[in-house]
């Protein structure tokens, strides 16, 4: 005998399925784009900006506004993390990995901290590669960033945490976040000591194609993907510090 | 629509599927680490190589890293009570 609850859910899912099944078939088809903006930033975006990467043109150019904002929502969310966290924990103890009691320590294998490492370099050159080429090829500061990410995690895997805790310090992590946010803000303030507005894009525009290209937009997309990476990392330190018990003697 | 997409599709639906039938809370982390990674094959057949590199970095890593900091963090306060 189901419960009225779920009577009620069922009755109401064949009442409602019509009209999800008549707004689905009036979709266009997948490929099909049909709004007017996406084909005006594919046809402006070269000869304004000389980028080759439109979604780069749009968030850390006409839209650069927008990518502050959420640029400072990662930068809260990965402080208030840090903040809370830390801050239960008691910041004397923050400095030192901490170990977990009574867990029976079992050697990785070398091919283990081989591949840690082996994948650790090929990934970080990679998020590198792709927070670089953020105006030319897909990707951009916050993707680049997550693969840097991604790479530190590599580090962690095949080292093990106390020597991951060595290599990636808080302080310095806490550094380039702010130095990260720090240059986009920078970036928005700049042009308006010039005369132009908020994060007007100034800089000389360049050859398209080139590292250089596009003036402002490898300067914000570069603090967003110092900002990305190390705010990641940082969630990442104090979320792996909590599983263990702090203020013990790191093996 | 492609034959790549229609079987990124179908196998969207399986890893879907073992993600909701999964019942051990570890094998249902590893289960999302796979839905994941199609989502994020997915995305580079649909020519969106950016999103895919967040979604395989998030999907794939981050996230079932951080769900897995939780189990941990849970198995901890169990031992402590």
């Amino acid at each position: 005998m189901p419960r009225p609850r779920a009577l009620v859910f069922f009755a109401l899912v064949l009442a409602l399925l019509p009209f999800l099944l008549r707004g689905l078939a009036q979709l266009p088809a997948l490929g099909h784009y049909r709004g007017p903006y996406g084909d005006a930033v594919n046809a402006l975006g070269e000869p304004l900006r000389h980028v080759t990467n439109m979604v780069s043109a749009v968030n850390y150019d006409f839209r650069a506004l927008d990518t502050l904002g959420e640029e400072l929502i990662l930068f809260v969310a990965a402080n208030g993390i840090v903040i809370l966290l830390r801050g239960a924990r008691g910041h004397g103890t923050s400095a030192r990995a901490a170990h977990i009691l009574h867990r029976r320590r079992e050697g990785r294998s070398e091919a283990q901290t081989a591949g840690g490492r082996l994948l650790a370099g090929v990934i970080l050159l990679y998020g590198l590669y792709v927070i670089l080429h953020a105006q030319l090829t897909p990707g951009g500061g916050f993707q680049g960033g997550t693969i840097v990410f991604a790479a530190a995690l590599m580090l962690y895997f095949g080292e093990g945490y106390a020597a991951w805790r060595q290599l990636i310090r808080s302080p310095l992590l806490a550094r380039v976040e702010a130095f990260g946010v720090g240059l986009y803000l920078l970036a928005g303030l700049l042009p308006m000591a010039v005369g132009a507005r908020f994060l007007e894009n100034i800089l000389p525009l360049g050859q398209t194609g080139s590292l250089l290209s596009g003036g402002l937009i490898p300067v914000v997309n570069l603090g967003v993907g110092l900002a990305v990476a190390a705010g990641f990392c940082s969630i990442a330190l104090e979320l792996l510090e909590e599983t263990r018990e702090s203020g013990g003697e790191a093996a | 629509m492609n034959l790549m997409i229609q079987a990124l599709l179908v196998l969207l639906v399986v890893s879907g599927a073992g993600v909701v039938f999964t019942r051990k809370p570890r094998r249902q982390v590893m289960a999302i680490a796979a839905h994941g990674l199609v989502m994020g094959l997915l995305f580079m057949a649909l020519q969106a190589p950016d999103a895919a590199f967040s979604q395989i970095v998030v999907g794939t890593v981050a996230l079932p890293l951080f769900f897995f900091v939780v189990l941990a963090m849970l198995r901890k306060q169990g031992e402590d009570a």
